[in-house]
């Protein structure tokens, strides 16, 4: 389907100092934010997004991956430093170097952190390149009766695996499939609950809704949390001893079989939509632990425990694109905003991705490999500095978050009705988190709205409106039964007695 | 019936109401009407209330422990919403030059800070930067 002259096209186009510089900022800015505790990647994508209108294709979703990897490095700094992660998959990372920090080896922690971090997302990176491809193939088969019964299934997945009710999952969804109902409809073009607001017609802005939902009720639910109450700087301890500021190659290589393991685990949960990297980092933690001659080391400063954790949950980055790339149906939170920067730069995310944009596709591959390279230069360079970063004031980094959504915002939707929808969408996002209804489910099946009234409308033009002929689609057949199994399984698990904390935008 | 039970339930009882007054209200009002088509305008929304409502009775009846945030955070929460609604009011009359600052300088007393040194470069080089790189860098229009 794609041929090696458009895979070294691809390649040749991603290896640029233009895009080299791109990636490095977006590296530079992923790790920076990361470290900051409260912002993260997630938000940071959410941010940058609309700051990316005036690139190419290219350069700006290859600045994007750069700050996905970047934070997921970034975020084990506060996580090592102060057991408070900047992102929630990093929690598992301060089981084991929290106590190393305290010990004082915070660098030897977080370099540990870092090592791992790279090595599984560049597996992880192998195994996107290596499957994707032949994937697309496959999906290319399919057409809009599949493709709305995989999208069924792919509902029924998220809602029962996101958040802690299958039915506030099942709402979330509804939701968010309502929001995108908003302006024409796709096969009459009649306007559809615009409520007199005529800027709605075609609908409610991308950016909006990602920023609002995403960034400001974070921001939000954030400032809440501190009450006028600021925090101290931290201090970190250092032993002075050379060998505690640094892994030793040997300290590396007896982690191999961990962070491979950590690797696969991540990998294959990155690849199946709904498991975040939070799953991963402990799933992969636990396995580590139980399979550890040492297990009574855990949580007491074993490097194996935080090359495990972050091996895993940087594998999930990479694998998280092989449903986006091949099916057009994002896994998580951050390829649903990797699908916006597609969408916004006027590229449709799917199979015919690879045979339509097969070089930029495999420009971002390379893209991606770059990140990592310099993932593991910029945070080699920048841990004593992101250190730093930890103690930097909330006010001003909430300021400057907030200021910089509404300028982004007005830019991408042109005027102050995209703000005012943001902040709509960010009072909507508050609500919903605080009461344990998913926003990563609303703004995935906001994104996947419109294909969905689509391939509805196409599969019944197909089957003359006559749904006994589902028959005749055996694999739509079969994703229907699954979507019906699973919510079924969903329905039928013991609801947790106390699932903890509110759902955070990672979940 | 504990307080995370009523918290699930009520926003259950929102959600049966809510699909209710889409589906016989909302949709049929707003949602214009067209033949000719396999996928009537109406035909996804009116489905989606069907679901809002079922989901919403369920959850009434099948409510998960989940916690919500204390009330002193959610009006906090309220607090800064209100600000920065306020702030872009407005912003839409005098521009994000000259509402920027006064936006920057309440969120940052209100979170706490009083040095300053950070409230000189919240108020003063926060929104100078974003102008610089919006404006001069970009050369796009501030709101």
């Amino acid at each position: 389907m794609v041929d090696l002259a458009t895979i070294l096209a691809g390649f040749a186009d991603a290896f640029t100092l233009w895009n080299l510089l791109f990636v490095l900022f977006g590296v530079v800015v992923g790790q920076f934010v990361g470290a900051v505790p409260g912002i993260g990647p997630v938000m940071a994508m959410a941010i940058a997004i609309p700051f990316t209108f005036g690139l190419d294709p290219l350069p700006a979703i290859a600045f994007l991956v750069g700050v996905n990897k970047g934070g997921l490095v970034g975020g084990a700094v506060p996580a090592v430093l102060m057991n408070t992660p900047g992102t929630p998959d990093a929690a598992a990372t301060a089981m084991d170097g929290y106590p190393l920090a305290r010990d004082g080896k915070p660098l030897k922690a977080t370099k540990m952190a870092l090592f791992s971090s790279v090595t599984g997302d560049t597996f992880s990176d192998l195994v996107l390149i290596t499957v994707s491809a032949p994937l697309a193939v496959l999906a290319l088969r399919m057409g809009p009766v599949e493709v709305f019964a995989l999208m069924i299934f792919a509902f029924a997945v998220l809602s029962g695996l996101i958040g802690n009710s299958l039915i506030k999952g099942v709402i979330a969804a509804a939701l968010g499939l309502l929001c995108a109902m908003i302006g024409s409809d796709p096969e009459n073009y009649t306007p559809r609950l615009l409520f007199g607001y005529w800027e709605l017609f075609d609908g409610l802005p991308l950016a909006s809704v990602a920023i609002g939902m995403l960034a400001i009720s974070e921001i939000l639910r954030r400032l809440s949390q501190i009450q006028g109450e600021m925090k101290g700087a931290i201090e970190v301890r250092d032993t002075g001893d050379p060998n505690d500021r640094r892994v030793t190659w040997a300290e590396y290589w007896a982690c191999r079989f961990t962070m491979l393991r950590g690797a696969v685990i991540g990998t294959i949960l990155g690849a199946l939509p709904g498991i975040g990297s939070t799953a991963a980092a402990f799933m992969s933690y636990a396995t580590a632990k139980s399979t550890s001659k040492e297990p009574e080391t855990f949580g007491k400063g074993n490097l194996h425990g935080i090359a495990a954790a972050e091996s895993a949950n940087s594998a999930v980055v990479g694998s998280n694109l092989i449903p986006l790339l091949t099916l057009g149906i994002p896994g998580s939170v951050g390829a649903a905003l990797i699908i916006s920067a597609f969408m916004i730069h006027g590229i449709q995310p799917g199979p015919l991705l690879f045979q339509d944009q097969g070089r930029l596709i495999y420009g971002l591959f390379g893209a991606m490999i770059m990140a990592n390279i310099l993932n593991l230069w910029v945070g080699q360079a920048g841990l004593r500095f992101w250190v730093k970063v930890v103690s930097a004031p909330e006010s001003i980094i909430f300021a400057s978050a907030l200021l910089l959504c509404i300028v982004g915002v007005s830019m991408a939707t042109g005027g102050i009705f995209g703000v005012a929808v943001m902040l709509i969408f960010a009072g909507l996002g508050y609500l919903m988190t605080s009461y344990g209804y998913s926003v990563v489910i609303f703004i995935i099946s906001f994104f996947l709205g419109p294909r969905f009234e689509v391939s509805l409308s196409q599969s019944l033009a197909l089957m003359n409106g006559d749904w006994t002929q589902i028959v005749n689609y055996p694999i739509a057949l079969i994703l229907f039964v699954l979507a019906a199994v699973t919510t079924a399984w969903f329905l039928s698990r013991r609801t947790p007695e106390d699932p903890g904390a509110s759902v955070s935008i990672e979940d | 019936m504990n307080m995370k039970t009523t918290a699930d339930r009520a926003t259950g009882g929102f959600f049966l109401l809510f699909g209710v007054l889409l589906y016989f209200v909302i949709i049929p009002k707003y949602v214009e009407v067209a033949d000719g088509a396999w996928l009537m305008p109406s035909t996804v929304p009116n489905a989606i209330a069907v679901v809002l409502s079922i989901c919403g009775a369920l959850l009434m009846l099948k409510p998960t422990a989940h916690r919500v945030q204390n009330t002193r955070e959610m009006m906090f929460a309220g607090l800064y919403f209100t600000l920065l609604a306020a702030g872009l009011l407005l912003m839409s009359y005098v521009g994000f030059v000259y509402a920027a600052p006064v936006l920057a300088l309440a969120v940052m007393l209100l979170i706490g800070e009083r040095r300053p040194f950070w409230l000189l470069l919240g108020v003063v080089g926060l929104p100078a930067g974003i102008w610089w790189l919006v404006a001069y860098v970009l050369e796009r229009a501030l709101p």
